[in-house]
């Protein structure tokens, strides 16, 4: 019944060291909140859960941490589950994205306080504060109140305060959306910089495709309560499993087209202009079907006009610096941006009202039937 | 013509300044005043009023009765207040919204109607002109006040710390002990500030109240107002604001007025 328990997979792989086990969570409304989620997390491994506003991530967060009861479904932690635990007694590390520092301690309570309840003897706390706060790099602001800190220390103050009790997973919830923009790159590099030397296990929940880009081993994304797809960051940018995560993560061009079998080999119709298509993409669908073709703009080529792909016109053309972004009008109306590398052939075709035809490699593209 | 305007603000809140402020500083000149009757200016001044008033017996006991009374209130609405509270910012039951919205009903009612509804309860019980009927009394004035306050502070609060406190291992006693208690320490303290001021100063429900055995100081004065007019009410009427001046002053220095009721 329970797949992930067949004798196969369980004889040759240790059992993960978190599992979410079908995790769902109804308010009541249209839809769930979060709907069935499963995925598994390894010992020491960086996840970020990524989605929109809404998609659900947050619940999920609020989950783990024992601040909301899942309607049904499990979370084990080293084949424990923990749902039916309160949240003091999960030993989880949980940041908020408003720090929730305790504003009438100093740092060093702040970050003591974990280990207080938990009766470490008042030498072991000092010795355990003072790493918790070199590891953060804020070794010299023990005696200082939180209101005395900058944004992005006081965000180091709460990430010491959540490692010092060594949890079993540390909760990070949209930890740089609060911090300017100069200090949230620098935040993203520091973070997982502490997360890679304290090696604990880390959920990132953000919005931000670029923040779950750079700092994460694999991206849970997330839509409307469901997962869409789990992977690396190279996995779920190049080889999107869902329409959505190929738009929700980067920039994507996506084509309307119909599927056509009849002339022997398989084409798609954009509009009364043919694709041709490489024999080997599979493709599972019907003749006429509806096909959408997702194209990164960076993927696009430009090249003179022919008789056969499809043509189209420059209509727009703008200089970003690194790139040089490019709308271009199809015949059949549907428009395409493309990202030229300035000083390249493909740029010199693109001025402004020029015919161009428009192709890219067949790896480049993905097809979802809808 | 934006000149003309700001000057003519300017005025215009002044005027309103003066008109609430300016009886108190004619009061505060009276009571100087070495005459023996209420006339402003007067035609000479003396300590001798303020004299007469400490040595008031009567006057006195007024004192010590309102003082205990208003400490006694005081810790009564934070006590019965500070539940209150967490239970409608807190939890979910049905009703709640209904409950938050009548909570000042107290303070919209007559004063009278609810000094005449009191006595009906409190003759049969026992408890006209007794310590426990007068804190009763006053603490169906004072406790919307506390609540509301508390409320404030606390939904301001928000619950992000103490779910960080959870997390970090701290059962709900230990959380509220140790992060909710602290942080509400503003909102305690300016609730139990308001409360004990309109405990000293409440007059209508206590005339209902009070009898020959049990007078606080608002009724004793209002008594000896209605006989004879003299400096000494003047006196008595600077002695009242100087002590809720002082509670006052209190709490900003302790905590900020501003920051006590939330801004």
């Amino acid at each position: 019944m329970n797949l992930h328990l067949s004798p196969a997979a369980s004889a040759d792989t240790a059992p993960p060291h978190i599992r979410i086990d079908r995790l769902s969570f109804d308010y009541g409304g249209a839809r769930p909140a979060v709907d069935a989620l499963s995925f598994d997390i390894a010992k020491g491994e960086f996840i970020g859960l990524l989605g929109p506003s809404g998609c659900g991530k947050s619940t999920t967060l609020r989950m783990f941490a024992g601040l909301l009861a899942p309607t049904s479904g499990q979370i084990t932690i080293g084949g424990q589950n923990i749902v039916s635990r309160p949240p003091w007694d999960r030993n989880l590390g949980l940041v908020f994205q408003s720090y929730a520092l305790f504003p009438h301690m100093t740092v060093a309570q702040n970050v003591a306080f974990g280990l207080r309840l938990r009766k470490v003897s008042k030498e072991d706390q000092r010795a355990r504060v003072a790493e918790a706060l070199r590891a953060v790099r804020l070794e010299s602001f023990g005696a200082r109140r939180p209101s005395e800190l900058s944004g992005g220390q006081q965000q180091r103050v709460a990430i010491a305060r959540a490692i010092v009790i060594e949890p079993e997973i540390l909760l990070l919830d949209e930890p740089l959306s609060n911090l300017d923009a100069r200090l949230r790159d620098e935040m993203r590099f520091e973070i997982r910089d502490i997360q890679t030397r304290t090696g604990i296990t880390t959920l990132f929940v953000t919005h931000d495709q670029q923040e779950a880009l750079t700092m994460c081993d694999r991206i849970a994304v997330m839509n409307a309560g469901k997962l869409e797809q789990i992977g690396t960051p190279a996995e779920v940018y190049d080889r999107a499993a869902t329409p959505f995560v190929a738009n929700f993560i980067g920039r994507a061009n996506n084509l309307a087209t119909t599927l056509s079998l009849s002339a022997g080999q398989p084409t798609l119709v954009c509009d009364g202009q043919t694709l041709p298509l490489p024999t080997d993409l599979p493709i599972n669908a019907a003749n006429g079907s509806s096909i959408a073709v997702m194209v990164r703009p960076h993927a696009i080529r430009l090249r003179p006009p022919s008789s056969d792909g499809l043509t189209g016109t420059v209509v727009r053309r703008v200089f970003v610096g690194s790139t040089i972004e490019t709308a271009i009008k199809l015949d059949g109306g549907q428009t395409l941006i493309a990202e030229l590398r300035p000083n390249s052939d493909d740029t010199a075709l693109a001025a402004e009202g020029a015919r161009v035809g428009v192709d890219w490699l067949a790896r480049d593209m993905r097809l979802f039937a809808s | 013509m934006t000149k003309l305007l700001s000057i003519l603000g300017r005025a215009y809140v002044i005027a309103i300044f003066a008109f609430i402020f300016l009886p108190m500083l004619i009061i505060l000149v009276i009571s100087f005043s070495a005459d023996s009757y209420l006339s402003f200016p007067p035609s000479g001044w003396s300590l001798k009023w303020y004299g007469t008033v400490l040595g008031n017996a009567a006057f006195m006991t007024g004192l010590k009765n309102s003082a205990i009374i208003a400490v006694i209130v005081a810790v009564l609405s934070l006590l019965l207040g500070l539940p209150a509270a967490y239970a409608l910012v807190r939890m979910e039951f049905p009703g709640r919204t209904l409950i938050r919205n009548l909570i000042l009903t107290p303070l919209i009612l007559p004063a009278m109607m609810l000094g005449l509804g009191i006595l009906m309860v409190f003759t049969p019980a026992g408890l006209v002109a007794t310590y426990p009927g007068l804190v009763l009394a006053h603490l169906v004035m004072t406790l919307p006040f506390s609540i509301r306050i508390l409320q404030t502070t606390l939904s301001n609060l928000g619950t992000d710390v103490e779910e960080a406190a959870m997390t970090l291992g701290a059962r709900p006693l230990q959380t509220f002990l140790q992060i909710t208690l602290p942080r509400l320490m503003p909102g305690v303290i300016a609730s139990s500030a308001i409360a004990a001021i309109l405990s000293f100063d409440e007059i209508v429900l206590s005339l209902f109240i009070v009898g020959p055995r049990l007078q606080t100081l608002p009724v004793v004065i209002y008594r000896y107002v209605n006989e004879r007019t003299d400096p000494m009410v003047a006196v008595l009427a600077v002695l009242l604001i100087a002590i809720s001046l002082t509670i006052v002053l209190l709490v900003e220095r302790s905590v900020g007025f501003a920051k006590a009721f939330g801004r």
